[in-house]
C-alpha cells in the first residue's frame, strides 16, 4: 500500500505533563502518505494527549513536530487545519442550529459572497458537490440537529477535507477518535469504505478501542502504554492477541495493589440488584455484593457499566428493577434517596461533580452529615471542626488548615477530602468512578491502601478504574459489560488473579 | 484538579524585580481576599473624599448622613447579595419595594382611609415580600425558568399591581412614630444604621451557623455536587428568594418612613444601587463567594461614592456613569470565568 511514501507527520521525542501525571514520556509517531494508522492503548495511554498536540489545541512541554519536513510550532487548531491536520471528534463538533451547508463553510462564508451579500444558493451548491466526494446524499439546507451521529462523523470529514483542500494542502491528515462508537455494522462499513476511498490522496489516524476494526482498516498499528510507545506492528497479519498483550503491558508488580491485604468479602449481602434496567444504555442487570467485598464494573465506553453506577447512585433513573440495601429494598430516584440508604458516590470529575472548589475543607468534609452537627438550629462549630480534623488525620490529608480553599490543594488531596465526605456520611455501600485519575503514584498507593481498609471494616465497593490492571488487582471479583449486557463474572481471588488478556474477550 | 503546578516555583529575579514581584503578590492577595479587598477599596475612597472636600466628607454630620443612608442601602443588598451567593440574581427589588410601599402607605395612620396599624405594619409588609420572594423561587425552581426573567417579570407585574392598588397617587403618612424612627438616633448612631447592623449580624449568623447557610454556599460554588451531596436544592433556593423578598418588605417600611409619603414611584432607582452594592463589597456574580458582611460594605461603597461626588458638586450623570463603571470593574473582579464557559 502506500507505505512506500515519505513521513507527512513526524512528532518526535514529544513529552507532556500535568500537574500530577506525565502523560506523554518522549514519544514518537509517524505518519506516511497514503496510509491508515490505527492508535490504540488503554483509557489514560496517552492516544488523545498526543492528538491534541497535533492539532494545536495542546503544546507539548518538549519534543520536535515536523509536518511535511518542517518543523512547525503548532500555536492553535486553525493553524493545524491550515496545515491540513485536522480531527474529528468522538462528541462531534457540529453546530445543531445550523444547517450542513453552513456548519461545513463556518467561517469562510466569504467566499460565497454575491453583491456584497450571502449567496445561499451557491452555498448549497457548492456542499453538494463537497458531500459527494464522500459519497454523501444529503440535503446541504437541512439542519444539523436533524442529521443522524452517524452522518454528522461524515459531514466533518467532509468538512475537513475541504479546508486542507481549499489551504492548498496535499495529503491532508484526518485524525478520527473512536468513530465506530456510534455507528451499527452496516455504517461501519461504509465508513472504513470511504476510509479506504480517501486513502488515496490522504493519510488517517484511527484511533479505536475495538480492535478487530483496527486491525481491519489500518496499515500500521501503534501501541500507546502510560505514555510511552510499546510497540509498532504492520497490521497485516497481526494478531489481537499479541496487540492486546502489548496494550495492557507487562505482568504485574509485585503488590502493587496491596493485593496481600486483600480479605475475603463477609457472609451477609450489602447491596443486591434485582433486573434494574435503563432502555437505551442496559438490559436487566442483577448482581449481589457482600459486606467487605470490593467488586469491579469492567467495559468499554459504552457498555453501560457506568449508567449502571450513575442508577444506583440516584444520579440517573432506571426504567424498571430494584435496589436493597443489607435485605431492605430501597426506592432510590434522587442523590438524597442514595445518601439515605447508605450508598455514596464518588464522582470520576471533582471539578465539577466533588469539590465544592471555593469552600474550605472543613465545609467539604461535612457537608453530607452536616445535619447531625446542628443544635438549636446553629451548626456546633467544635463538633464540625472535630470531625473534619479526624477525617484529616485519618486520611493523611495534607492542608496548611481546616479553612484552606479546596482549589489550592492537590488533585490527590482533593480526591481525599472527596471520599473523607463519604465516609464521614457512614455509608454501607461505596462508589468509587475512577478513583486514581490524574493522580500522582504516591497519591494512588494511598487510596489502594485506604480502599483495603475499607472492606476490611465491612463496606461494600464498587469499583471502575482506569486500567483493568487496577480493576484486576483491586477487586474481589469482576462483572464485565459489553453493549449494556453482563457478559461475564470474574473471581480474582489474592492468589489467583486472572490475566487482563482473559478478560478484553468479554469486553469487545 | 490541575491547577496546582503554578505553586512553589522558585522566584529567580533579583533585587527590584523580586521587589516589584513581591509588592505585586501583596497587591493580588488584598485585591482577590474577599473581605479584605473591598475594605480597602472602601478606606482608599473614604481617604480620597476626605482630601478632596477637604474634610467635609468624613465630618460627623456626613458621616451620619451616609450611615443612614447606606443602613436603607445594606438592607436591600443584604437580600440582593444572599441571591447573588446561590449564582441567581433578583431584578423584582423595585416591584416588591413599591407594592410594599402602597401598602404601607394603606395601613398607616392616612388622609385616606382610617387604617392606623402602627409598627404592625413591618411584619405585614415583611410577609407579603417575603410571599414574591417565595413565588419567584417556586417559579424558578419548578418550571425552571432563569432566575433574571422571573424576576424580572415579577419586579413589573408587581409594580403594575401597586398602581392599581394605590390607584396611582401618593399617600401621605400621617403616624409622627415614624418620623422619629426615620431621623432618630442613639448616641449619634441613626437607628436605620442599627436596624441593618442587626440584620447583618443575622443574615451573617445564617450563612456561618446554619446548615442552609452552608448549603446555600454549596450550591452556588457547585451546584451539581450539591445536589449529589443531597441537599434539595430547590428547597435552599426559594427560601433564599423567600428571605430576599422579606427583607426588601423591611427596606420599604424604612423608605416610607423616612419619605413619611408611600407611591409607586418611591422604590424606582435602587435596583440598581443595590446589585452595585452587593457586587461591589466582593460577592461574585457567579456564586459561592462573599457575603452579607460584602453587601454591608458594599452599601457603604456605594453611598460613600454617591455622597462625596455629590459634595464635590458633580454632575448627576457623571455620578450615574461613574456607579456604572464601578459595577462593571467590580464584577470583572469577582467574577469566577472558570464556571462560565462563553460568556453570552
Amino acid at each position: 500500500m502506500g507505505m512506500g511514501n515519505g513521513p507527512v507527520i513526524e512528532m518526535r521525542r514529544i513529552s507532556k505533563s500535568f500537574p500530577g501525571v506525565r502523560a506523554l514520556d518522549s514519544v514518537d509517531f509517524t505518519v506516511h502518505g497514503n496510509e491508515i494508522v490505527g492508535l490504540v492503548g488503554e483509557n489514560g495511554a496517552g492516544k488523545s494527549t498526543l492528538m491534541k498536540i497535533l492539532i494545536g489545541l495542546y503544546r507539548q512541554d518538549s519534543g520536535e513536530l515536523v509536518i511535511r519536513n518542517e518543523t512547525i510550532d503548532l500555536l492553535d487548531p486553525k493553524t493545524a487545519v491550515n496545515l491540513g491536520v485536522g480531527m474529528v471528534f468522538q462528541e462531534g463538533s457540529l453546530l445543531p442550529n445550523l444547517t450542513v451547508a453552513e456548519n461545513l463553510f463556518l467561517r469562510h462564508e466569504r467566499s460565497f459572497r454575491k453583491n456584497g451579500f450571502l449567496s445561499q444558493k451557491k452555498m448549497n451548491e457548492e456542499a453538494g458537490r463537497q458531500l459527494e466526494k464522500t459519497g454523501m446524499k444529503i440535503d446541504p439546507g437541512m439542519f444539523v440537529r436533524d442529521i443522524p451521529a452517524a452522518e454528522r462523523q461524515m459531514i466533518e470529514i467532509t468538512r475537513l477535507l475541504w479546508l486542507s483542500r481549499i489551504s492548498g494542502v496535499d495529503n491532508p491528515v484526518l485524525i478520527l477518535d473512536e468513530p465506530t462508537t456510534v455507528l451499527v455494522s452496516d455504517e461501519i462499513e461504509r465508513l472504513f469504505g470511504i476510509m479506504r476511498e480517501l486513502k488515496t490522496d490522504s493519510s488517517i489516524i484511527f484511533i479505536s478501542h475495538r480492535l478487530e476494526e483496527v486491525l481491519e482498516i489500518s496499515d500500521r498499528i501503534v501501541i500507546f502504554k502510560d505514555g510511552r510507545n510499546v510497540e509498532e506492528l504492520k497490521a497485516d497479519g497481526a494478531e489481537i492477541h499479541k496487540v492486546e498483550q502489548s496494550m495492557v503491558g507487562r505482568e504485574l508488580a509485585e503488590d502493587h495493589y496491596k493485593e496481600s491485604e486483600q480479605k475475603e468479602p463477609m457472609e451477609n449481602v450489602c447491596l443486591e440488584v434485582r433486573g434494574l434496567e435503563k432502555e437505551g444504555s442496559f438490559e436487566p442487570v442483577s448482581f449481589k455484593l457482600k459486606k467487605g467485598e470490593i467488586l469491579s464494573l469492567v467495559g468499554v465506553l459504552g457498555s453501560g457499566k457506568e449508567e449502571v453506577c450513575r442508577c444506583i447512585a440516584g444520579i440517573s433513573r432506571a426504567d424498571r428493577g430494584h435496589i436493597e440495601v443489607t435485605g431492605k429494598r430501597v426506592k432510590i430516584s434522587t442523590p438524597k434517596d442514595a445518601i439515605k440508604a447508605g450508598i455514596g458516590y464518588i464522582p470520576i470529575d471533582r471539578r465539577d461533580e466533588g469539590l465544592a472548589l471555593q469552600m474550605d475543607v472543613c465545609s467539604n468534609i461535612t457537608l453530607v452529615t452536616l445535619h447531625s452537627m446542628i443544635s438549636c438550629g446553629l451548626i456546633n462549630l467544635g463538633r464540625e471542626r472535630d470531625e473534619a480534623m479526624h477525617w484529616v488525620r485519618q486520611l493523611n490529608i495534607k492542608t496548611p488548615s481546616l479553612k484552606t480553599q479546596c482549589m489550592s490543594l492537590s488533585g490527590g488531596n482533593q480526591q481525599k477530602i472527596v471520599l473523607s465526605k463519604w465516609l464521614a456520611g457512614n455509608v454501607n455501600v461505596l462508589l468509587l468512578d475512577h478513583p486514581t485519575r490524574g493522580i500522582d503514584v504516591g497519591a494512588k498507593e494511598e487510596i489502594y491502601k485506604r480502599i483495603r481498609v475499607l472492606a476490611a471494616e465491612g463496606l461494600a465497593i464498587i469499583v471502575m478504574s482506569d486500567t483493568l490492571e487496577e480493576d484486576i488487582g483491586l477487586s474481589n471479583r469482576m462483572i464485565v459489560m459489553r453493549d449494556g449486557r453482563i457478559t461475564r463474572e470474574i473471581y480474582c481471588p489474592s492468589d489467583g488473579k486472572p490475566k487482563p488478556v482473559d478478560i478484553i474477550t468479554y469486553m469487545v | 484538579m490541575m491547577d496546582t503546578g503554578e505553586r512553589n516555583k522558585p522566584s529567580r529575579g533579583r533585587g527590584k524585580r523580586t521587589i516589584f514581584k513581591e509588592i505585586g503578590r501583596g497587591f493580588q492577595f488584598v485585591i482577590s481576599h474577599t473581605t479584605i479587598g473591598p475594605l480597602s477599596v472602601l478606606a482608599l475612597i473614604y481617604v480620597i473624599f476626605t482630601i478632596s472636600t477637604l474634610g467635609t466628607f468624613t465630618s460627623l454630620e456626613n458621616i451620619q448622613v451616609i450611615f443612614s443612608l447606606s443602613g436603607l442601602l445594606a438592607i436591600m443588598a443584604l437580600g440582593s447579595s444572599l441571591v447573588i451567593l446561590i449564582g441567581a440574581i433578583d431584578l423584582s427589588l423595585e416591584g416588591v419595594m413599591a407594592i410594599s410601599s402602597m401598602i404601607c402607605g394603606l395601613l398607616l395612620k392616612n388622609p385616606i382611609n382610617s387604617a392606623d396599624f402602627g409598627f404592625l405594619v413591618l411584619p405585614i409588609v415583611m410577609a407579603i415580600g417575603a410571599v414574591i420572594g417565595f413565588v419567584n423561587g417556586v417559579i424558578i425552581t419548578k418550571v425552571k425558568i432563569p432566575s433574571f426573567m422571573v424576576t424580572l417579570g415579577m419586579g413589573y407585574a408587581t409594580l403594575g399591581l401597586a398602581v392599581i392598588i394605590g390607584k396611582g397617587a401618593t399617600i401621605q403618612i400621617l403616624d409622627n412614630r415614624l418620623q422619629t424612627l426615620a431621623n432618630g438616633d442613639i448616641i449619634g448612631i441613626p437607628y436605620i444604621t442599627l436596624v441593618a447592623v442587626a440584620l447583618l449580624v443575622i443574615t451573617m449568623a445564617i450563612q456561618r451557623r446554619t446548615a442552609l447557610g452552608k448549603y446555600i454556599f454549596a450550591i452556588g460554588g457547585n451546584e451539581t455536587l450539591a445536589q449529589m451531596a443531597g441537599i434539595r436544592i430547590d428547597r435552599v433556593k426559594i427560601i433564599v428568594f423567600t428571605i430576599s423578598g422579606c427583607l426588601y418588605g423591611i427596606g420599604s417600611f424604612f423608605l416610607v418612613s423616612r419619605l413619611l409619603a408611600s407611591s409607586t414611584m418611591i422604590s424606582t432607582g435602587y435596583l440598581f444601587p443595590s446589585i452595585t452594592a452587593a457586587v461591589v463589597g466582593g460577592t461574585a456574580l457567579s456564586g459561592g463567594i462573599g457575603g452579607a458582611l460584602n453587601a454591608f460594605i458594599g452599601a457603604l461603597v456605594v453611598t460613600g461614592v454617591n455622597n462625596g461626588m455629590v459634595l464635590l458638586n458633580v454632575n448627576p450623570y457623571a455620578v450615574g456613569a461613574v456607579n456604572g463603571i464601578l459595577l462593571i470593574i467590580a464584577v470583572a473582579l469577582t467574577i469566577d470565568r472558570k464556571k462560565i464557559g462563553i460568556i453570552k
